[in-house]
């Protein structure tokens, strides 16, 4: 695919991305999310060319975050979610109702994943290839607000604009991860959006 | 001779509640108690709690039992969902205590976790000195 980034955008460098190498190495915790993540069909890559979204929380649980919460790369480029809370299992689940019924928010046409429960130190892996707006969360920490959004390429239209917090059925959005997303004008300014 | 029989009953009567601590003093705790990390995917010792069991069938609420790494009861600890809470027509009454006694408690709020997902609040009943919660501290 190849990508236009005349838009009113710059083009995203790989500078201020969090690369793989700024973090522990490769368990073998890494290849079996990939081998699962496989089997749910977005396509993987190898971990040196991943960047990285870590998952936290502070020592009492009382707050959790992906970190960055918001993200650009280029399509193609792989996503390596990766638990680095000693306390706490976390997901990486994206907003599509193939997952628990949730709201579409990811482009059309791309393929949802869920990471199922990682525990410290497990990763998981996704390559977007399809330029837009990747909304995800976590399972069992949406109501805490954890909750991230990466865009590919350009970002086409925002879920906000084109689709609603509440699907046909099954839950609605909270309010709290509604309202902790990052913008996509605030996204593609800086590049990466870090948690307050 | 009936005197004799009536003392030991209220004697053990009267014990009964150390019995019940010494079945949950050390891990794992008899009864219907299940570790925490194989009936949902969390850590096996949580930083800042311990190794963790719980009846499932009191799920939410628990009383989970708290164990240090050498497998001695530190606290019992009772999720709450902050949304039951603030429902004037949800209770959690009897909960159990079997640990015995408490030698302080800490009260506080936590994000969620596979077993109690929404947001939820900590009452924890410390077994132990403040001193040796470092006993479940992480490493």
């Amino acid at each position: 695919m190849r990508t236009s980034y005349s838009g009113m955008y710059p083009r995203p460098t790989k500078h201020g991305l969090l690369r793989n190498d700024d973090v522990a190495p490769t368990r073998p915790a890494d290849r079996r999310g990939a081998l699962l993540a496989g089997l749910a069909a977005p396509r993987f890559t190898l971990a040196h060319e991943s960047v990285v979204i870590r998952m936290q929380g502070n020592s009492d649980g009382s707050h959790v975050w992906f970190d960055p919460i918001g993200l650009r790369i280029e399509p193609g480029q792989a996503i390596r979610w990766l638990n680095l809370d000693p306390g706490n299992s976390h997901t990486a689940t994206a907003y599509h109702p193939k997952y628990f019924e949730r709201p579409q928010r990811i482009p059309e046409g791309a393929e949802p994943w869920d990471s199922g429960y990682l525990l410290p130190d497990e990763s998981f892996f996704v390559t977007l290839r399809l330029e837009g707006v990747y909304d995800f969360y976590c399972a069992p920490h949406e109501h805490a607000g954890m909750v991230g959004r990466i865009i590919v390429g350009q970002p086409g239209r925002s879920p906000g604009d084109s689709v609603s917090a509440r699907p046909a059925s099954g839950e609605p959005i909270p309010e709290i991860a509604l309202r902790a997303f990052p913008s996509v004008d605030d996204i593609m300014r800086r590049g990466v959006v870090r948690p307050t | 001779m009936r005197i004799a029989v009536a003392t030991f009953a209220l004697i053990a009567a009267g014990s009964l509640p150390a019995l019940a601590a010494d079945q949950v003093g050390k891990a794992p705790p008899t009864g219907a108690y299940k570790k925490v990390s194989e009936l949902v995917k969390l850590p096996d010792f949580l930083p800042g709690l311990g190794q963790l069991y719980v009846d499932p069938k009191t799920l939410p609420a628990g009383p989970f039992l708290a164990y240090d790494r050498e497998g001695r009861l530190v606290s019992t600890v009772y999720m709450l969902p902050v949304e039951d809470l603030s429902n004037k027509d949800k209770r959690f009454d009897d909960l159990a205590a079997p640990g015995g006694d408490v030698d302080h408690v800490d009260v506080y709020f936590n994000a969620g976790h596979p077993g109690v997902e929404k947001p939820h609040a900590h009452i924890v009943l410390w077994h132990v000195p403040k001193a040796d919660e470092a006993r479940v501290a992480a490493k």
